[in-house]
C-alpha cells in the first residue's frame, strides 16, 4: 500500500529549474535512500517532503492526504538534520520534549514519552545536560530522539552521519537499522555514501541533476544499473569501464576490440546484441571485485601500476588508455609493479552499455 | 651542523616596531578619552563636592563635603523631573522594543530581496541624525497650523491639537520623536539577533509547531536577548541624558511637562551658574546609569552556545 507519493514534483528557483520531475511511491514501513552526487537535488527533494522548501508543480501525498501546500508541522513528518539542529538552550530533556508540548499533549505523557526514547537511545544520563555538554553521537542520538517521541508518520534524515567519524558512522548505520526495524516507521533518508545507502536501504533511488536515474533495491541497481551513472555510482571502488569497438555482431554474440583486452579482443553473449551494429561503440564495464588475478583465460592483460594493500585485500591500478583499470582482490598477491596482470571476469559479471551509456 | 655555521645572523625584529609601538597606535584614542571623558567626569566629581556658583565668583568655590548631594536628593523639582523621566523612558522603551521586533521579524521573511535591502538602508537614517535636527523636524511635523501632523488628524477627521503648547501633547510629541529615531536602531539589533539563529534550528522548529508566536518564544528569543540586553542598557543611559531633540522642540515645556532630568540640570547649571549642585545632579544620574545597566545584564543577558 502506497503510503509516501510524489507526484511529477518540480522545484525552480526563478528560472533553474532543480528537480525536473520526480515521481515515486514508498510504501509504509519502507527504507527509502535518496542518494546521487552534490547537487543532484536529493536533499531538495527530501526538504520538499518535509514542507521546508516550496513546490514548484506537482503532488505529494502522505498517507493518502494531499500535502503539497500543508505546513511543515502539520505534516506529521520529523526530520534529522545533519547539522543535529538542537535548541541550544535547551537540555536535553526539553530538546525531546519541544514538540510534544507545542501539540499540548499532557505532562504525564510527555514524560513518559521522553523517558521511553531516552531508554532506547541510551540517553537516559544525558536528560539533564545542554547540547554543548554533548558529543556529536550523542548529539546525533538526541537529534533521533527528539523525532520519535513525536511517532510520525515520517521520518527524514538528512545526511545524518556525515559530521561523525568513520567508527561512529558505521555505528551509528546500524543503530538506525535496528531502529527502522523496531519502529516499524516509513523513513527517508538522504546521503551522498552509496555504502550508507547500500546498507540501510530498502529501496534505492538515484537522482542526478533533479532527476530520478534508478530506482531499485540495492541489490537490484548493483546487478542490473540502468546505466553508466548507476553502475560507477553503485559499488566501491567505482566500475571499471572499457569502450570498445564492435567488430561483429552475430547471433547473441559480440566481438569487442580494444588495446586493454588480451588479445586486443574480447567476445561476449547478451541477448540484446541485435541492438548494436558493427563500428558502434560499446561501453563494458566491470567491477574491481569481480576481476580475478592470474586467471588461466584472462579477459584483460594489463601492466600494474600501483597496489594498495588493504591488510585483507589488496587493490591494484593497471596501466589502461584513459583511466587506470582497478582490481579487488583478497589477500596478497605477490606482485610488483611493471608485472604483467592477467584479469578474468565470469561472464555473467560483464556490463554492458550502448554508446549513450544505458544498459544493453 | 654545517649549514647552521653558514647561515646568515637572524634577522634583527622588524625596524620601527619595538616595545612601545602599540602603545603610539593607542595613544590618540586614550588621550582623547582622558580629554573629553575621563577629565570632565572627574571635574564633575570633585566640583560635586564644592559650592560652585560662577556668578558669585567672590565666595571662592570651598569644599563643602556632601551639602550638595543633601540639597539635591531634598529637591522635589529634581524628583519630579526624574519620575518624568521615567515616565517617558517607560512609555518609550516597550513602544520601540515591540515596534523594532515587528520590523526587524518582517525584514526577517524571505522574500523581496531588493526592497528589504532598501528598507535596511533607510532605518540607518533616523540613527545617523542628530538629535538638535530632530527636534527642529519634530518642531515642523507638530507644528499647530501646518505640521504633518494635524494634516493627517484632519483627513481623518480631528481638529488641529496644539501638540506643543499643550502638556499632554507636547509630551507625546517628545515620545513620538524619540520612537521614530530609536525603533530602527532596535530593529537593526534584533535583526542581527535573528540573522544569528541557524536555518536549520528554526527549521526544526517549524517542523515541530506551525505557530510564529511559540517558534518567536522559544527558538529566536534566546538568540535576541543579549541584542535586547543592549538595546536596553543603550537606550536607559540615552534616555537619562536625553537633552538635544527636548530641549530643541520644547526646552522642557510647556510649565514643566517635558522637564526631563538632563534639562532640568542644565538650566541648574547654565541658567543659575550652581555648578556644584549641577555636578552632584550628574554624579547621582551617572550612577544610576550604571545601576541599571548591572540590573539588565544580571538579569537579562544570556549566552546562546
Amino acid at each position: 500500500m502506497t503510503f509516501l507519493r510524489l507526484d511529477n514534483i518540480r522545484k525552480n528557483y526563478g528560472d533553474t529549474p532543480v528537480i525536473k520531475g520526480v515521481s515515486f511511491a514508498a510504501t509504509k514501513g519502507e527504507f527509502v535512500v535518496f542518494v546521487g552526487p552534490s547537487g543532484c537535488g536529493k536533499s531538495t527533494l527530501l526538504r520538499m517532503i518535509a514542507g521546508l522548501e516550496d513546490v514548484s508543480s506537482g503532488e505529494l501525498y502522505i498517507d493518502d492526504r494531499d500535502v503539497t501546500y500543508e505546513e511543515p508541522a502539520k505534516r506529521e513528518v520529523s526530520m534529522v538534520f545533519q547539522s543535529y539542529a538542537l535548541y541550544p538552550h535547551m537540555s536535553v530533556f526539553e530538546n525531546m520534549a519541544f514538540g510534544l508540548r507545542m501539540a499540548k499533549k499532557p505532562e504525564a505523557e510527555i514524560k513518559a514519552q521522553v523517558t521511553e526514547a531516552a531508554r532506547i537511545l541510551q540517553l537516559e544520563a544525558l536528560l539533564d545536560r545542554k547540547p554543548r555538554a554533548l558529543s556529536g553521537g550523542q548529539r546525533q542520538r538526541v537529534a533521533i530522539g527528539r523525532s520519535i517521541v513525536r511517532h510520525p508518520k515520517l521520518f527524514l534524515f538528512d545526511e545524518p552521519l556525515s559530521n561523525l567519524d568513520a567508527e561512529l558512522r558505521s555505528q551509528m548505520r546500524v543503530e538506525i537499522a535496528k531502529l527502522h526495524r523496531s519502529l516499524g516507521a516509513t523513513m527517508v533518508y538522504v546521503t551522498h555514501d552509496q555504502v550508507e545507502a547500500m546498507t540501510l536501504a530498502d529501496r534505492i533511488v538515484v537522482l542526478r541533476a533533479g532527476l530520478v536515474e534508478q530506482i531499485g533495491s540495492p541489490t537490484e541497481l548493483y546487478d542490473n544499473p540502468a546505466n553508466t551513472f548507476v553502475a560507477g555510482f553503485i559499488g566501491s571502488p567505482k566500475m571499471n569501464f572499457v569502450n570498445a569497438k564492435v567488430a561483429s555482431a552475430a547471433g547473441d554474440s559480440l566481438l569487442l576490440e580494444h588495446p586493454t583486452f588480451a588479445g586486443g579482443k574480447l567476445t561476449v553473449k547478451t541477448p540484446s546484441a541485435a541492438r548494436v551494429k558493427t563500428g558502434e561503440t560499446v561501453i563494458v564495464g566491470l567491477r574491481p571485485e569481480h576481476l580475478s588475478v592470474n586467471a588461466a583465460t584472462p579477459v584483460l592483460s594489463l601492466t600494474l601500476d600501483f597496489a594498495e594493500s588493504l591488510g585483507g585485500s589488496t587493490q591494484l591500478y593497471a596501466r589502461s588508455e584513459g583511466e587506470p583499470i582497478i582490481a579487488l582482490t583478497a589477500g596478497r598477491p605477490d606482485l610488483k609493479p611493471g608485472d604483467v596482470l592477467n584479469l578474468g571476469i565470469d561472464p555473467r559479471h560483464i556490463y554492458l552499455f550502448d554508446a549513450a551509456g544505458l544498459a544493453l | 651542523m654545517s649549514d647552521t655555521t653558514t647561515r646568515a645572523a637572524p634577522a634583527k625584529p622588524n625596524r620601527g616596531y619595538g616595545r612601545w609601538t602599540p602603545a603610539w597606535f593607542l595613544a590618540p584614542a586614550v588621550l582623547t578619552l582622558l580629554l573629553i571623558g575621563i577629565y570632565p567626569t572627574l571635574f564633575a566629581l570633585v566640583t560635586s563636592f564644592r559650592r560652585y556658583n560662577i556668578t558669585r565668583p567672590r565666595d571662592g568655590f570651598p569644599f563643602i563635603g556632601f551639602e550638595n548631594y543633601v540639597n539635591v536628593l531634598t529637591d522635589s523639582t529634581f524628583w519630579s523631573s526624574l519620575l518624568l523621566t521615567a515616565k517617558f523612558y517607560v512609555t518609550v522603551l516597550p513602544i520601540q522594543v515591540v515596534l523594532g521586533l515587528v520590523v526587524a521579524l518582517l525584514l526577517h521573511k524571505p522574500g523581496m530581496g531588493m526592497l528589504k535591502s532598501l528598507a535596511r538602508v533607510t532605518l540607518v537614517v533616523p540613527l545617523a541624525t542628530t538629535y538638535a535636527v530632530v527636534g527642529l523636524i519634530g518642531r515642523l511635523i507638530f507644528n499647530r497650523d501646518f505640521g504633518v501632523a494635524n494634516q493627517f488628524l484632519g483627513f481623518v477627521g480631528f481638529g488641529p491639537i496644539d501638540w506643543l503648547s499643550t502638556p499632554n501633547g507636547a509630551f507625546a510629541a517628545i515620545v513620538i520623536m524619540d520612537v521614530w529615531q530609536w525603533t530602527p536602531f532596535c530593529a537593526l539589533i534584533f535583526l542581527a539577533g535573528l540573522s544569528m539563529v541557524p536555518g536549520e534550528i528554526e527549521e526544526a522548529a517549524r517542523l515541530e509547531t506551525s505557530s510564529k508566536l511559540a517558534l518567536l518564544r522559544h527558538v529566536q528569543l534566546p538568540y535576541l536577548l543579549p541584542g535586547l540586553t543592549a538595546v536596553m542598557i543603550l537606550r536607559s543611559a540615552d534616555v537619562l541624558k536625553l537633552f538635544d531633540m527636548v530641549f530643541v522642540m520644547t526646552r522642557g515645556g510647556p510649565g514643566s511637562a517635558t522637564d526631563l532630568i538632563s534639562i532640568y540640570i542644565q538650566r541648574v547649571g547654565f541658567r543659575i551658574f550652581d555648578l556644584g549642585t549641577a555636578s552632584a545632579q550628574a554624579i547621582l544620574l551617572l550612577i544610576l546609569t550604571i545601576i541599571i545597566s548591572r540590573l539588565y545584564i544580571r538579569l537579562l543577558y544570556r549566552e546562546v552556545h
